[in-house]
């Protein structure tokens, strides 16, 4: 793996655990799907996406009303702040990039507190589309190389986004069983808490710096 | 298996230039039982320069120093342990526990170096699966079945447990390590030898010793009067086979008041674990038939087991509770 140089970051599945009901409710309301009965919030974030993309067509302010409940509901994870804070003293570009239009990420940047983290917020707004859309915007938007990129992401549909532009595709494995079948989709990397993201792109610097000297994984704690 | 060179040294100095010469492609053989098997198990990381120790004169030794503690050089075969009398006096909660490594075949090939030094014994890895200790990114004893070799305490990318009985035993004695350098001798306790997952020369392992330093010397200080030690183990398969959960334990008594403790357990993290909540709890502590519950109720607080394996947590408290009860029924 190449030295990584940034981070981009989709909400959904890899910094919160969102609810499925809101966005089952988009795919059932506005694209005339059954509901299924999912728990996992991210599988119905990536499927209304798959809905949207094959519409082709955006969605209105009745399913944007969906998407801020969601938010609303959506309960980061405990280690999203140490995390993210670590990252970017380590000189860690942090790029969110979402297929949420930009009212719902406004809202949840703020809600996490995420702002002064972050260098710049992709959206489907701004980047103008969905899935792929708004991580190419990123890493255009700061000129950098797709291989010193890592898209986390808990989903297949995720894997295979990252995999289309060019990113590292990083395994979030929130629930074992689901992780060893997304395993067989050959991410490039997988955690199991956003906490060893630091850690691992240490490893890969090392791996990028011949002779590397000891060092503590638990060091800068 | 891929092709192979051995080196043949006969001094250290020599062995730390051919190390040095090689760097992380080179490793140090002695017994073999580990890092052969690498070898055979096709593993990325498995060495091409093998620099056999065995030929060097000054690593195979048990005696006892001038305080009355012991050195081991760190090439004498478990077996050779095992065997000691001198050990056997002074340390023989050690003997017990090196009794209980593998069995008595690779007791007789293996080496007390290597089984500090050993790579973890994840079954993903030794399969060959790309994880993080074999040129990959993923650890798959976290998501696949990690009832035995994984650890119950948590992780940092890897969840593989370290495998080693020896450190664990040695840490309740205070034992030191001496490492050969290339800018000479480097002093360290067991615990600060294998300190569980680190990042050493660009790569994961559990030990800190880099790519051309040599493992040379185990010191044990003199036990003081009134040390009394107990080391338990459970395993899979009771014939031989690594820990599911060990613990090593030794108490400093006066009568049977409790002055100092050292509790460590095996198998169920990435490093012997010194739990130092129990020691405290123990200290000033009277030893009697409750005492175990007790303890057991402020240990490993901070556990947080795999999806397969929170068993190990039990078995870890089980076997602090009956040191405890064997050491009362004992004092």
């Amino acid at each position: 793996m190449h030295l990584i140089e940034a981070v981009l970051l989709e909400p959904v599945g890899c910094l919160a655990e969102f609810p499925a009901e809101p966005f089952q409710e988009i795919a059932a309301r506005f694209f005339g799907r059954n509901k299924k009965a999912s728990r996992s919030g991210s599988r119905a974030y990536w499927h209304m996406l798959n809905l949207m993309d094959t519409a082709g067509q955006p969605i209105d302010a009745a399913a944007e009303a969906l998407e801020l409940e969601a938010v609303d509901q959506a309960s980061a994870y405990d280690d999203v702040l140490p995390a993210l804070t670590e990252l970017k003293a380590m000189g860690i570009q942090l790029l969110l990039a979402s297929s949420l239009s930009s009212v719902a990420i406004t809202h949840f940047v703020t809600k996490c507190g995420l702002a002064e983290l972050l260098s710049a917020v992709w959206t489907r707004d701004n980047a103008g589309g969905i899935k792929a859309a708004p991580l190419r915007s990123a890493i255009g938007g700061a000129s950098l190389d797709p291989e010193q990129v890592m898209f986390l992401t808990d989903t297949a549909e995720g894997l295979k986004v990252a995999k289309s532009v060019g990113v590292n595709s990083i395994l979030m494995m929130n629930d074992p069983d689901e992780a060893r079948r997304l395993s067989m989709h050959e991410p490039s990397g997988g955690i199991v808490s956003l906490h060893e993201l630091p850690d691992f792109i240490r490893l890969v610097a090392a791996e990028n710096a011949q002779g590397a000297a000891t060092h503590d994984l638990r060091l800068p704690r | 298996m891929k092709n192979i060179s051995i080196y043949r040294p006969t001094t250290v100095d020599e062995a730390i230039q051919i190390l040095s010469r090689h760097g992380t492609d080179a490793g140090v053989y002695a017994g073999g039982t580990d890092l052969l098997v690498r070898l055979k198990n096709r593993l990325k990381q498995a060495p091409t320069y093998l620099v056999d120790i065995k030929k060097i004169d000054n690593l195979r030794y048990i005696k006892e120093d001038a305080q009355g503690g012991v050195q081991i050089g760190t090439a004498t075969k478990l077996s050779e342990l095992a065997e000691s009398d001198l050990l056997q006096k002074k340390y023989p909660m050690l003997i017990e526990a090196i009794n209980l490594i593998s069995s008595p075949e690779l007791r007789n090939v293996s080496t007390l170096g290597g089984d500090l030094l050993q790579e973890v014994w994840c079954q993903y890895l030794r399969g060959g699966y790309s994880c993080w200790r074999n040129g990959g990114y993923l650890c798959y004893g976290a998501i696949g079945d990690n009832s035995y070799y994984h650890s119950a305490m948590g992780g940092r990318l890897c969840y593989a447990v370290y495998p080693g009985d020896a450190a664990t035993a040695l840490i309740p004695f205070d034992a030191r390590v001496k490492l050969a350098t290339p800018s000479g001798v480097k002093e360290l306790s067991v615990e600060q030898l294998v300190p569980g997952d680190m990042m050493v020369d660009g790569r994961i392992q559990s030990h800190v010793v880099r790519f051309n330093e040599i493992l040379t010397e185990v010191v044990i200080p003199p036990p003081q009067p009134g040390l009394r030690a107990s080391f338990e183990k459970l395993r899979p398969r009771g014939v031989w086979d690594f820990a599911m959960a060990s613990m090593a334990m030794s108490l400093q008594l006066r009568g049977k008041t409790i002055d100092d403790a050292r509790v460590v357990f095996g198998g169920i993290s990435g490093k012997p674990l010194r739990e130092t909540a129990v020691e405290n709890f123990l200290k000033g502590k009277t030893l009697s038939a409750d005492l175990g519950d007790q303890a057991v109720s402020v240990a490993l607080a901070n556990a947080a087991p795999l999806k397969y394996n929170s068993t190990k947590i039990d078995m870890a408290k089980g076997l602090l509770a009956s040191g405890l009860a064997k050491m009362n029924a004992t004092a």
